[in-house]
């Protein structure tokens, strides 16, 4: 089993797009039980990826409650980092 | 309003709070690191320090390591160079340690201890194994070095790190560092040398003790801008929490264990490590008091520590190294404010006066924090358009 937070950038390695809500149902199955498993922890881990140039906005949209949602991909570099780093 | 502009305005709001986040956690880690520096000359004023390092003075040491320290090993300058060597590492060994002990607790306590065993077997693990052992073992023992051997001038020049790590950052990150962020990080620099030019008074250039303890400050430097540009970058990849945990672990167990035991062994005194281990945590607590202990100290400059560089990492990841640093930098100011409000005002001890420049430098300082952050140009045409 991977650390949460290397399994939430790896979900990014094949290309996919994902805002919060779509890692969240990628990964609830394993990591539902961690108790940082929660929107706002994983919105954080990918707004500081997208700081340090690992993944970039790709899409966004508000939903019918008027909640902002914000995909992600991963930049050229930050497959290569992903693929490199995290086995 | 319509659609794409409440669109726009959602995603600028959750930019904005992200940004603010950062900028906070950042300043917090400088205070923070204030404290720890506070509690550290707590834990190095009380019990058998006060004996080891002469009442602070570094001419004429109290003479420990002459008694036990073979001269004809070195000569008397290399002894003294191992004593304050072998003191400035026990101290921050003996920190870093208790340091970890608390990160781990608090690791478990956030649900975060099997991920930590985890990321310590893993590649980025290594890569923070890497950066803790530059940053602790060589870049803090030498700042602890630098302190006793330049005096408090070592303090400004070890805070160059926010601008050793901006250019790092730039340079193998590819963050952003431009002409607005690099006046910036120079006003915060010059603001630094301002606090600590309370200092430069009373050594003599030609001191070689005065100039070896600048180049060891200049150490410290590097070995911070390195290890804050590439943890912070490394807690993208690791969640803050554990990269401290590992960070503190590694300082700790290395400078405790492994560095202070040889320094003992170069000085031909190793069969004194473990006396002076113990020794460095008692304190004359019946007589005068809980504050009397080292070890109390230590548990609070381990905590302070652990929080500050925690908040370091997690910062720089957040605003980037160039930005993150430049916060944290805040440290200049802070350690003498809370030396002076621990040592000074509470402990009552002479020496930790707070004085005007340092309060005109940590405005200054606001100001290159302030370049670093924001675009004065862009805010000016907000206000125009409003």
């Amino acid at each position: 089993m991977r650390p949460l937070n290397y399994a939430i950038l790896k979900l990014f390695e094949d290309g996919r797009e994902f805002d919060v809500q779509g890692v969240i149902t990628q990964l609830q199955d394993e990591y539902s039980s961690f108790r940082a498993f929660k929107p706002m922890a994983i919105n954080e881990s990918l707004m500081s990826a997208e700081k340090n140039g690992l993944l970039e906005e790709c899409n966004w949209e508000l939903d019918a409650q008027g909640e902002l949602h914000v995909y992600y991909k991963a930049t050229p570099y930050g497959i290569e980092m992903i693929h490199n780093y995290i086995k | 309003m319509s659609h794409s502009l409440e669109l726009k305005e959602a995603r600028l709001a959750r930019r904005g709070k992200f940004f603010k986040k950062g900028i906070i956690i950042a300043v917090v880690s400088g205070m923070l690191y204030g404290v720890y520096v506070a509690a550290l000359y707590g834990a190095t004023g009380n019990g058998f320090w006060v004996d080891w390092y002469g009442y602070g003075d570094i001419v004429t040491p109290a003479g420990w390591y002459d008694d036990v320290l073979d001269p004809t090993i070195s000569g008397f300058a290399m002894s003294f160079l191992i004593a304050v060597l072998i003191l400035g590492a026990l101290g921050s060994g003996i920190n870093d340690f208790f340091s970890a002990i608390w990160m781990i607790i608090k690791t478990a306590v956030r649900g975060k201890f099997m991920d930590y065993l985890r990321c310590f077997k893993s590649k980025p693990g290594a890569v923070m194994v890497i950066c803790a052992l530059i940053g602790g073992p060589i870049a803090s023992t030498a700042f602890l070095i630098a302190l006793i051997m330049a005096g408090p001038i070592a303090t400004p020049i070890s805070a160059l790190c926010p601008a050793i790590g901006a250019i790092i950052g730039r340079i193998i990150f590819k963050q952003k560092l431009n002409f607005r962020m690099a006046c910036g990080i120079a006003i915060c620099v010059v603001a630094t040398f301002m606090i600590g030019s309370t200092a430069f008074t009373g050594f003599e250039l030609t001191d070689p003790m005065f100039l070896a303890g600048l180049a060891v400050a200049l150490i410290s430097a590097l070995g911070w801008g390195i290890e804050g540009a590439i943890a912070g970058f490394g807690t993208s990849v690791i969640d803050y929490e554990i990269s401290i945990s590992i960070r503190q672990l590694t300082s700790g167990f290395f400078t405790l264990f492994i560095l202070t035991p040889c320094l003992f062994l170069m000085a031909g005194a190793a069969g004194l490590y473990p006396t002076m281990l113990f020794e460095a945590l008692q304190g004359q607590v019946l007589e005068e008091g809980l504050l009397a202990s080292p070890l109390i100290w230590f548990l609070i400059s381990g905590l302070a520590a652990g929080l500050s560089f925690g908040f370091w990492y997690k910062g720089n990841s957040m605003c980037g190294a160039a930005l993150g640093m430049a916060c944290n930098g805040g440290f200049s100011f802070w350690c003498p404010f809370f030396s002076f409000l621990v040592c000074g005002l509470y402990l009552g001890w002479a020496g930790f006066d707070l004085y005007p420049i340092q309060w005109v430098a940590a405005i200054v300082m606001v100001v290159g924090i302030f370049l670093i952050a924001v675009n004065p140009l862009e805010l000016f045409k907000k206000s125009k358009e409003v």
